[in-house]
């Protein structure tokens, strides 16, 4: 037997496309793939949300708020008592409002507001202090009314649940590639937020013209925010509620279109009254 | 973008670079020792070609452990989820395979040997301890025969 040597072949068993390309097609199709069911699922979550009754909606919120009403002390909850009164003469002027509103604070130093399902709004008691007229506080008020109205965050929670769930299930199959997927879940999500925000901030405006006559103070809030923000003191409130130029001229051209005054007298903060 | 976020890709793209460049230089390696070692003969025929005079034979065997970086592993992450032939453990693979040949053809020739017959291979996974033991941490790739002295070569 004659033997003839041959060194092994190096390319045969191993593919010559660059892992790069591959890595490239396979995050580009599993990012499309995860938008189109993002997509998907906040659309059904916004056409069902309207679906449930606030009367069911009400009855997710009672184990939260029990520990809600917990956590507040003497101070806190003599300042809730002011802040709901407001937030009652506030929702009068929304007629057909199908919830009972309840108010809490939250003891944190960055301003921040927002909804809980069943008709709950928390504020911080960074908020508060930061306000320097009622007028301002009337507005981040009746823009959480608008989020009521529109039942943003029962679809907030919706979609949350959802993603969860997918999210859940693709970390059986997926593995590592799961931090990704979250992300990218979030950022469709927020877009959708982007919308919200602008048509809650619409009917916090008209809640505020209905209450003084006027829309002062409506955006001075976000003014100094802005001024904060820009000034690398970014706040949590922004986080959430993205504060642009952008947002604040189109509460100003809402205003002027709706012939809403935007000077006028503002009420001593909460707070700082006695 | 999130910390988290960064943190990933950065990982990414330092383990491709990483991964890249030991696959490359280990390709290198073994492409120098199989030139040099080509003269030996390896077969996996169980039995002796009958005009061989065997003076000395005994098993020979060569192991390697060896893992793939972080951006391919990924990669096959994606490819689970997606089906397909995963194009990122091949090279893994293929090193395994021809380091664990060249270890056993090295120790055949400290033992004086100069063929092996009856060459096998065997793979088995070596678990992580993260996650439940359900990531890879690498391969070891086993390959073993016969080493056989021959009187005369021709």
């Amino acid at each position: 037997m004659r033997s003839v040597d041959k060194l092994p072949d190096d390319q045969v068993n191993v593919s010559r496309n660059h892992p790069l390309s591959e890595a490239m097609t396979l995050i580009v199709g599993l990012c499309l793939i995860v938008g189109l069911v993002s997509v998907v699922i906040a659309t059904s979550v916004d056409l069902l949300a309207p679906l449930v009754s606030p009367k069911a909606e009400a009855h997710l919120l009672e184990p939260i708020w029990e520990q809600i009403d917990k956590q507040m002390d003497a101070t806190t909850q003599a300042q809730a008592k002011e802040v709901t009164s407001l937030l009652n003469r506030l929702s009068m002027h929304w007629v057909d409002r199908p919830y009972r509103f309840r108010l809490g604070i939250i003891k944190e130093e960055l301003p921040n507001a927002f909804a809980l399902p069943g008709g709950a709004i928390m504020v911080t008691s960074g908020l508060i202090a930061k306000a320097e007229s009622e007028n301002e506080l009337a507005f981040v008020l009746g823009h959480e009314l608008g989020h009521f109205r529109h039942r943003d965050h029962l679809k907030a929670l919706g979609r949350g649940v959802l993603f969860n769930l997918i999210l859940s299930m693709a970390g059986m199959g997926g593995g590592e590639s799961v931090s990704l997927l979250g992300t990218t879940g979030l950022l469709t999500e927020r877009h959708f937020s982007r919308d919200q925000e602008s048509a809650a901030d619409r009917f916090g405006l008209e809640l505020l013209y209905r209450e003084y006559g006027h829309v002062a103070g409506g955006t001075d809030f976000f003014k100094r925010l802005r001024q904060e923000v820009e000034g690398g003191n970014l706040t949590k409130y922004a986080d959430t509620h993205p504060v642009t130029a952008e947002r604040v001229a189109d509460l100003q051209k809402e205003a002027q279109a709706r012939a809403w005054g935007l000077e006028g007298a503002l009420r001593l903060p909460i707070g700082k009254r006695r | 973008m999130p910390l988290d976020l960064v943190f990933f890709i950065l990982l990414l793209l330092v383990t491709y670079a990483t991964g890249s460049l030991a696959e490359r230089l280990h390709f290198k390696n073994l492409r120098k020792r199989e030139q040099w070692s080509r003269k030996m003969i390896v077969t996996n025929f169980r039995t002796l070609p009958p005009e061989w005079e065997v003076t000395a034979s005994g098993l020979v065997t060569g192991s390697v452990v060896i893992s793939v970086d972080y951006f391919k592993r990924i990669l096959a992450g994606l490819r689970g989820l997606f089906g397909g032939r995963i194009h990122s453990y091949e090279p893994l693979l293929d090193r395994a395979r021809r380091e664990a040949i060249m270890r056993m053809k090295e120790e055949a020739l400290s033992k004086g040997y100069n063929a092996v017959i009856n060459l096998r291979l065997e793979t088995s996974r070596l678990a992580s301890s993260g996650k439940d033991g359900k990531g890879t941490a690498g391969v070891e790739m086993l390959a073993f025969g016969t080493g056989i002295k021959r009187a005369r070569q021709d």
